[in-house]
């Protein structure tokens, strides 16, 4: 089979959420010595897109968006081994620290943008629900993160969102990262208000957001 | 039914697993298959839905759905199993009829059933989300109950302590949530109707210990008034409902079971939002003896619910409800246009068409979207009543063709929607009256344009 071909039936299989179809898929390129990283790149992410694409459009839904990412993680299970085989290294677009912030117990919508993210080819440590202001900085640090986003639903958390961008600026470490923000609870006029470098009104909207940050 | 400590039980006795894990492997797959089994399908056109196979189809979803999904406890992992005969007996022994309030305002809210044009359904008005400022919250609050159609009153929040905000779970939660019911009773007291029932206790409380400190008999608030707990996520029954839960019951008081699900989240689109929404409701009397339920679906990106698979889903729930347990309802509607505009009072009608004629009560709806501070203007609620009241004469198939002209109105702009006005705009800050012309031409002009779809909505 050729790699075209190959390619084809890879984005297929993450286009239809088909866990065994993506592992079958994976498995018979490699068996044809289709590389590793092409396997990824030319045809798990243009699948991984087309899904991002069908959930703006209400295609799909999150349901939908998490079985295709979980076949995805599964196909990356027997990937990464070879990428390091082959002295190749995964190209990622940027890394993320993610979380809801502290006393906001809502996930939903973070855990769309993890997804969204992931199948939009970031590396994502999603620190959570209620997450300390700390956990953010200290954890942006250590992974030299390019973006921390954090989501806040309810009005009375939003300060939340000020306090690890005032945490940041106490250490001196503002300017290594990007901050943006949303959730609920948000405007680009908090957003402005309290230094953020963007503001985003949906999940999609945050990628694009990012993509742009760190490009 | 079984016993409140029993249900407290399962939570610490069901299967363990993780919370993603309880999403993919049991709640979304049981979703989708009872969907598929009992065939439930929206057409993509309808709005108001009156096929009653259809309706009945979403009841024994919900039921199985309940049953073999089970609820997810996040503090102990743990997923809380009921057995189907558990829930049925559960859905055979919900009230009917809920009393609220004292004295000259002491008043049953019922349970209705689909298409019923013959009775007078409970009309309760305001929203807990609009953060007001001090200076206009009891005039608000007055004005709102002062309405003679009015039952209750959703009272907004005050978030601010001494001009500052107040951050979840501080301190100054707890007073802001102590001052919001304080001034909330006084509003009440002022419009002449001192025992009219605040049910949306408590706006300003996110956490159970402002929301007991808050219940505090010297405060205002009485056992007759409702208490709302909600479920945190999808199926999620988190140790802090549990706790408000075993408190309102040890007090006795009226508490309204409280569900948000999210369009495009874990519920996916309208047939699984309809079957969900309609589990809430059964689980609002199984898990937190509800008295009563507030059902807020909504869209996870827009954050309102009137697109027209949401409003057919929310129908729908009210119609499952009404047809196999008339446990009494309000809906919680989220609406994209600002205070005061067209486009309120056209999403507001179409919505109000949907639920009030499938069972549902009457309850006025927040501006989403625009929402701004100090956005809750009494007159447009009295309005939004006096629809729903006027909606309540007519059955869900003379209701579907206005829905129908109705929703072009405003369909298109609901990704932009109108901004709208606050209170300061609307009214003389002495006298309450509406002074803003325009405001007032708006709201006459919709009501002309009702009546010539054949909605009459008399001024009360």
């Amino acid at each position: 089979m050729a790699d075209a071909e190959h390619f084809d039936k890879l984005k297929q299989s993450i286009i239809d959420q088909d866990e065994d179809q993506v592992l079958a898929a994976v498995n018979a390129a490699l068996d044809d010595g289709v590389e590793a990283k092409a396997i990824i790149d030319q045809g798990l992410l243009p699948g991984l897109n087309v899904i991002g694409e069908q959930f703006e459009c209400e295609d799909i839904f999150l349901p939908e968006l998490m079985q295709a990412a979980l076949a995805f993680q599964s196909a990356m299970v027997i990937l990464e081994p070879k990428i390091k085989e082959q002295g190749a290294e995964g190209e990622k677009k940027g890394k993320i620290v993610l979380g809801t912030v502290k006393g906001d117990l809502h996930s939903i919508g973070k855990n769309i943008l993890k997804l969204l993210y992931e199948t939009s080819g970031f590396e994502v440590w999603d620190l959570g629900i209620d997450v300390d202001l700390f956990q953010f900085v200290d954890k942006a640090k250590e992974v030299d993160a390019d973006i921390i986003a954090m989501s806040a639903l309810l009005t009375t958390t939003l300060v939340g969102q000020k306090d690890v961008i005032e945490a940041l600026r106490d250490q001196g470490a503002r300017d290594k990262f990007k901050v943006i923000i949303g959730g609920g609870a948000t405007t680009k006029e908090w957003a402005d208000t309290i230094g953020a470098d963007g503001w985003a009104a949906t999940a999609y909207e945050a990628v694009t957001l990012s993509t742009k940050l760190v490009s | 039914m079984i016993d409140l400590i029993e249900v407290f039980d399962r939570a610490e006795t069901g299967p363990l697993t993780s919370e993603t894990d309880y999403y993919m492997k049991r709640y979304v797959p049981k979703l989708t298959e009872v969907i598929a089994r009992h065939k439930v399908k929206w057409d993509k056109e309808t709005i108001i839905n009156a096929d009653d196979t259809l309706t009945d189809a979403v009841f024994e979803a919900a039921v199985d759905l309940i049953a073999e999904a089970g609820a997810y406890c996040p503090e102990t992992n743990r997923v809380m199993q009921f057995t189907r005969d558990e829930i049925v007996v559960a859905c055979e022994q919900a009230p009917k009829a809920t009393t609220f309030g004292e004295g000259r305002e002491r008043n049953v809210m019922r349970g209705r059933r689909p298409d019923t044009t013959d009775d007078r359904p409970w009309v309760h008005v305001g929203g807990g989300i609009y953060t007001t400022d001090e200076g206009v919250f009891v005039d608000t609050v007055e004005k709102m109950a002062s309405y003679n159609i009015v039952d209750s009153v959703s009272v907004p929040s005050i978030l601010h302590l001494r001009g500052k905000d107040s951050r979840v779970r501080s301190p100054q939660e707890i007073l802001s949530a102590c001052k919001t019911v304080r001034l909330a009773r006084e509003g009440i007291r002022r419009s002449g109707r001192a025992g009219m029932p605040i049910i949306n206790g408590i706006s300003a409380a996110s956490q159970p210990a402002s929301m007991f400190a808050a219940s505090y008999p010297d405060f205002g608030l009485r056992p007759s008034d409702g208490f709302l707990i909600d479920f945190l996520s999808e199926m999620v029954v988190g140790y802090e409902a549990l706790q408000k839960v075993a408190f309102y019951n040890s007090i006795s008081a009226n508490i309204g079971s409280t569900s948000t699900p999210l369009f495009g989240g874990y519920a996916g689109g309208a047939e699984g939002v309809a079957v969900t929404a309609t589990a809430y409701m059964i689980m609002g009397n199984l898990v937190f003896r509800g008295s009563y339920h507030y059902n807020a679906p909504l869209h996870s990106k827009l954050h309102l619910s009137s697109t027209k698979p949401l409003i057919w889903a929310i129908a729908m729930s009210n119609a499952a409800i009404g047809r196999n347990m008339q446990y009494p309802m309000v809906n919680l509607p989220y609406l994209g246009g600002g205070s005061g505009t067209k486009q309120y009072h056209y999403e507001m009608a179409c919505y109000m068409l949907a639920v009030v004629t499938s069972g549902g009560n009457v309850f006025s709806g927040h501006p989403a979207m625009a929402v701004q501070s100090d956005s809750l203007v009494p007159d447009d609620h009295k309005f939004h009543a006096e629809i729903g009241l006027a909606a309540s004469k007519l059955t869900r198939a003379q209701a579907e063709p206005i829905a129908q002209k109705l929703f072009p109105l405003f369909g298109d702009k609901l990704k932009d929607p109108d901004k709208g006005l606050t209170f300061q705009e609307v009214y003389d800050m002495r006298t309450k009256r509406i002074v803003n012309a325009d405001y007032q031409k708006a709201m006459d002009e919709v009501r002309e344009e009702l009546a010539g779809m054949g909605l009459e909505v008399p001024v009360s």
